[in-house]
């Protein structure tokens, strides 16, 4: 290894941090709480009993669970500027960024797999906490607001987090719209310079110890917060 | 009777093809105490939930107040908030202390300002003699103590007629008689209650009136001392030898 060269990694850390890592991780956080707020909304609907709704959120999940996530990523950056035109009534296709496109897609799409895991959660409060909210005089969105779903949420708060972290990884595939992500920082570089083996390595340790480091705090949240009931 | 503050006119519900409820009649008059009692599935739960709209039923009409259950017009939330109900597993919020289990539902529905709330809450809790366990959660509590917590909550509403689901069934032997303590003294403040229970010696000592059903029928709907003097159905007779020869 001796021609592994420090000095290129040194140079670019703020151009990998700054620019890189700040897109990566605004981009996780942004889609982790839209999908988190979406994939809630699914999962109601899901257990709502109501056929045409359940039918329709169903339909969704199953769909955003069955196509590639770089089909999804692609499919989103070209049609969401057409959809934007139609919406607001424009003639030409309206220039959406990457980042927002990206955010879009990733909301999206994870909101799919959030949606399952609040299910999850909604199924594992007990029927009688729901008639005890309305026993109350609890309408469904109080009971939903104040007793079901927090619940909900802190038992499933381990597996959401899990799912985050698979995001965070996820995300490096905006490499594809060009979107200059922790990775695709790492890869202009390493073109630049043609060094591919220090930037690419250096990539997947970063992205080791993060996504590692958070799954071991996972797993001691998991067992602080478990429910006494 | 003219008073009547719970009042069942010939209740029918399914589920899917079977019938779990049928022609089911009876009247509650305010003030008064009725034991509803009978074998494991014979309706009484689903009765019961039938009266505050908890389960829905195809036939027949639920009048409480004056105000129709199953009515399309009917506000459910405001009359199910004037209805208090007591599960067989209490059900208390188990992420909430035991204080804000009591003050939610005064703040989110009553619109009671949360000192008001809370100053009532202690007050109940006091009743069931609780009060040094308000900032506790309900897991920190034993079964009994958590089902007079349960009980105050739905005492918190101000409740015109209280509901009891089986309310010691969960529970350890010793701990029956703390729960059926609060509930005798609430009786005998004049509350009207409706209580499916086992619980013969509760029913003996403070109930009006008994209803004994079986396979989703009323079989005896008639006054205490007549229940246990001789009950007039078979059936009736089997079920009371059964459960009190121990």
């Amino acid at each position: 290894m001796g021609g592994f060269d420090w000095e290129v990694i040194r140079t670019s850390l703020p151009y990998l941090f700054k620019v890189g890592m700040v897109f990566t991780l605004t981009l996780t956080v942004l889609a982790m709480a839209g999908g988190i707020v979406f994939g809630t909304l699914l999962a109601m609907m899901r257990v709502s009993g109501l056929r045409s709704l359940g039918l329709l959120a169903g339909t969704y999940v199953n769909l955003m669970r069955s196509i590639p996530l770089v089909l999804v990523i692609f499919w989103f950056f070209f049609l969401v500027p057409y959809i934007g035109a139609w919406i607001l009534r424009e003639p030409r296709p309206i220039p959406v960024g990457t980042f927002y496109s990206a955010l879009i897609t990733f909301t999206m799409f994870e909101a799919a797999y959030y949606c399952e895991i609040m299910r999850a959660g909604i199924q594992s409060i007990p029927r009688g906490q729901v008639w005890s909210g309305f026993a109350l005089g609890l309408g469904y969105w109080q009971t939903m607001g104040h007793i079901v779903l927090p619940q909900a949420f802190r038992n499933m708060l381990p597996v959401l987090l899990t799912q985050t972290i698979i995001l965070f990884q996820d995300t490096s595939l905006v490499y594809v719209i060009s979107a200059t992500d922790f990775l695709g920082a790492a890869s202009k570089i390493a073109n630049r310079d043609y060094r591919l083996v220090e930037m690419y390595s250096f990539v997947a340790v970063v992205y080791f110890i993060l996504s590692f480091g958070l799954s071991l705090l996972v797993r001691r949240l998991q067992v602080r917060i478990a429910v006494v009931r | 009777m003219p008073d009547a503050m719970i009042s069942i006119r010939n209740l029918s519900k399914w589920y899917g093809a079977f019938q779990v409820l049928t022609d089911c009649s009876t009247q509650i008059a305010k003030g008064e105490v009725v034991v509803v009692c009978g074998p494991s599935g014979s309706g009484k739960s689903t009765l019961i939930k039938c009266v505050n709209g908890l389960e829905a039923f195809q036939k027949g009409e639920v009048v409480v107040d004056g105000i129709s259950v199953g009515g399309p017009k009917t506000d459910l939330p405001k009359l199910r908030s004037r209805v208090g109900m007591v599960f067989q597993h209490f059900e208390l919020f188990p992420h909430m202390s035991v204080i804000r289990n009591l003050t939610l539902a005064q703040e989110k529905v009553l619109h009671r300002s949360p000192k008001d709330a809370n100053e009532k809450g202690m007050k109940l809790l006091e009743r069931v003699g609780l009060a040094a366990h308000s900032g506790k959660f309900p897991a920190q509590l034993s079964g009994g103590q958590q089902q007079r917590v349960a009980i105050a909550r739905a005492l918190s509403m101000d409740p015109i007629a209280m509901l009891f689901d089986e309310p010691t069934s969960a529970l350890d032997p010793e701990m029956i008689n703390e729960v059926l303590d609060v509930m005798v003294a609430l009786a005998k403040d004049g509350m009207t209650m409706m209580v499916v229970t086992h619980e013969m010696g509760f029913a003996r000592k403070v109930a009006h009136r008994v209803i004994f059903m079986d396979q989703g029928q009323i079989v005896e709907d008639c006054s205490k001392d007549e229940f246990f003097g001789k009950p007039r159905s078979e059936r009736a007779q089997l079920f009371l030898s059964k459960i009190l020869q121990h």
